[in-house]
């Protein structure tokens, strides 16, 4: 296994109050596995990952559960030690390339420096490599992209150049957050081929985080569906997508417009907004939306639950 | 001619070669005074209660045609007409009358919307502005126009940071349709949202063109969503337009090359084994627009280009009723 996380919980203390992000995530990835995140805003998937790579430093932040990377703690290690892992053997994808280069330097050094960060190798040696790896994430000319300015590539170029380095290193787990909500689809396709691609030739473990279930669909070989901080329903590909158990789950799919086919007349919308997480509503999260509740989702929360398909929801553990 | 031209056939809005271009860097800056054509020689027709929706990768003149459309822009080249009647170069003062009748949503509603005003305020002044309306009146329009979008009466009270998303591009369809409009001009009214509440906007745009006879143009980046409102789909790609059709019969059987690699790069849900639906994965990016390539602009890109495709530019023509496109070599 290359990550257990168990029973994570993360809450923030605000003016407004505690807002509890993540309450309570459990969930395990192993070699070369695709597991895609999806929710929306505020669901807390961002927040695990960040947990996930110790990048919570916010002092009004309490972490608390366990997250192992190869049998190892990571809750509470120091940051000298989460270093040495993070950009080497955790590496991380974010929605927004332009944040994770420094415009003043060209990308083949950018790319450069991450890899003598963590290998002690010359510097012609490591811009060898940079062009190996520009050549890997499919830029036409990576000899000549070294020595470009992030500002001079394309939005879906600055993504290739930070997978290019996110995979310097031969990490085991990869953690991408929405690193194709900000690109068109003709250049997020290209994306998730690469995606797909590299976890064949580097047997690299991923988490893909998302709000779109297409995308899910194609890349990702179990999903987890998160809403207000909890898992609601986890699967296989094949399990959460041709049988969908939790209302949410089910809503979502349904409100998405086909691509072929009939058009409906009206897309069955999941009526409300998503809820605050400073007031979450004592029961289920998704009660005060959900089409099928009835008492016991006011009062208390549903588990998750065991087995590889699970739903918390209490209508499911009825049936 | 057979037979009276009924309402519905005759344009709401027709653009003639329309051009718009915008002048980059300075006389004294490294690479000169340098020109771009944003939009290039687009000539589309919207009829009154139709939905076009503008589809492309982002960079292909989609939002400045649309705010053309409604005279947010100068516009450079080619006519615009708005029920028949020359507006292209009409002043602002003459343009006045018509702003009433052309209104826009835009991408961010809480962009859009006075953070210090009251939403209740904020949906009043275009009333104020165009109406010859009592106060009495203006309230009594405003609790209608709030009724009218799925907002409650006392939520005008309110200011916009007190709303979800949802609710805040519901004061924005409030606002836009509060002077009784013709037409719509949507620019990305979804994509902003979270996905569960994406689907209560589309449907209530759909209630709202059929209850007040509103014509669209819509614009977005989910392919899924222009679809599902969408009468009519017109394809750009570096400023210009490579295909139109009806909306369902571009998505089924797009002719255009360029279409076809568009659609099939939409990630859908599938329960099938996964490489069932062929992707076809464009090499490159957009090329820029200050220097579009030569002939037909997508051949760089193009998987079936051939050297005609390098030195003539195709013209968008109509292969059959209702079906155009720009290419020497379509699907059809």
């Amino acid at each position: 296994m290359i990550l257990s996380v168990r029973d994570l919980k993360v809450s923030f203390r605000t003016d407004a109050g505690l807002v509890r992000a993540i309450d309570g995530v459990s969930f395990d990835l192993g070699e070369s596995e695709i597991l895609g995140v999806v929710g929306e805003s505020g669901s807390g998937k961002t927040v695990s990952l960040l947990a996930v790579m110790g990048l919570i430093t916010d002092p009004n932040a309490s972490i608390e559960g366990s997250i192992r990377y190869k049998g190892r703690e990571l809750v509470g290690l120091p940051p000298r030690e989460l270093r040495r892992l993070r950009g080497n053997e955790i590496a991380m994808i974010f929605q927004d390339p332009m944040t994770a280069l420094t415009p003043v330097y060209t990308i083949g050094w950018q790319i450069a420096e991450q890899i003598r960060a963590h290998r002690s190798i010359s510097k012609a040696k490591a811009m060898e490599r940079v062009e190996e790896l520009l050549a890997e994430v499919n830029f036409p000319n990576p000899h000549e992209a070294m020595s470009r300015y992030p500002h001079q590539l394309s939005g879906g170029m600055r993504q290739r150049a930070v997978i290019a380095m996110a995979l310097s290193c031969n990490p085991a787990l990869l953690v991408a957050d929405e690193p194709t909500t900000a690109l068109d689809v003709t250049v997020q396709a290209g994306i998730l081929d690469l995606v797909r691609k590299l976890r064949a030739t580097h047997k690299s473990a991923v988490v893909f985080i998302t709000h779109d279930m297409g995308v899910v669909s194609e890349l990702a070989d179990r999903v987890m569906v998160m809403y207000a901080g909890r898992v609601v329903e986890r699967g296989s590909r094949m399990e959460l997508f041709s049988d969908p158990r939790h209302p949410y789950t089910r809503a979502l799919l349904g409100s998405i417009p086909p691509l072929t086919g009939e058009k409906p007349r009206r897309l069955p919308a999941i009526p409300g907004s998503p809820p605050s997480l400073l007031r979450l509503p004592q029961g289920c999260a998704f009660g005060p939306r959900c089409p099928v509740h009835y008492e016991p989702c006011a009062t208390s929360k549903p588990d998750l639950g065991i087995g590889t398909h699970a739903a918390a929801c209490f209508r499911v553990a009825q049936a | 001619m057979s037979g009276p031209m009924t309402d519905k056939d005759r344009p709401i809005l027709e653009t003639r070669s329309l051009g718009k271009r915008f002048s980059i860097g300075t006389r004294f800056s490294a690479e000169g005074l340098r020109t771009v054509h944003a939009v290039d020689n687009v000539s589309l027709t919207v009829r009154r209660g139709e939905t076009v929706g503008l589809v492309g990768e982002s960079g292909c003149g989609k939002s400045t045609l649309a705010r053309c459309l409604v005279r947010l822009y100068d516009i450079s080249d080619g006519a615009l007409l708005f029920e028949g009647d020359d507006i292209t170069s009409k002043s602002l003062s003459e343009l006045r009358p018509l702003r009433r009748r052309l209104q826009m949503v835009f991408q961010d509603p809480s962009a859009s919307l006075n953070p210090r005003r009251r939403v209740g305020d904020l949906v009043a002044e275009p009333l104020r502005i165009h109406g010859k309306l009592s106060s009495r009146e203006i309230t009594a329009r405003v609790a209608e126009l709030f009724d009218l979008v799925g907002l409650l009466p006392d939520h005008v009270m309110r200011y916009p940071h007190e709303f979800s998303g949802g609710q805040r591009q519901r004061v924005g369809i409030a606002r836009a349709i509060a002077l009784n409009p013709d037409l719509v001009v949507l620019d990305e009214p979804v994509s902003a949202l979270d996905v569960s509440v994406q689907a209560q906007i589309v449907n209530l745009l759909a209630d709202l063109q059929e209850k007040l006879n509103l014509t669209y143009i819509f614009i977005a980046h989910d392919l899924s969503v222009v679809r599902q409102v969408s009468t009519r789909i017109a394809v750009m790609y570096l400023g210009s337009i490579v295909e139109e059709g009806p909306a369902e019969e571009v998505f089924a059987a797009p002719a255009h090359p360029y279409s076809q690699a568009l659609i099939s790069a939409v990630p859908v849900v599938e329960t099938t084994p996964t490489g069932t639906r062929k992707r076809i994965i464009l090499s490159g990016d957009v090329p820029s627009p200050l220097k579009p390539p030569s002939g037909c602009r997508f051949h760089p890109r193009c998987p079936i280009a051939v050297e005609r495709c390098r030195t003539e530019r195709p013209e968008l023509r109509e292969y059959r009723p209702g079906r155009k496109v720009a290419c020497h070599f379509p699907t059809v």
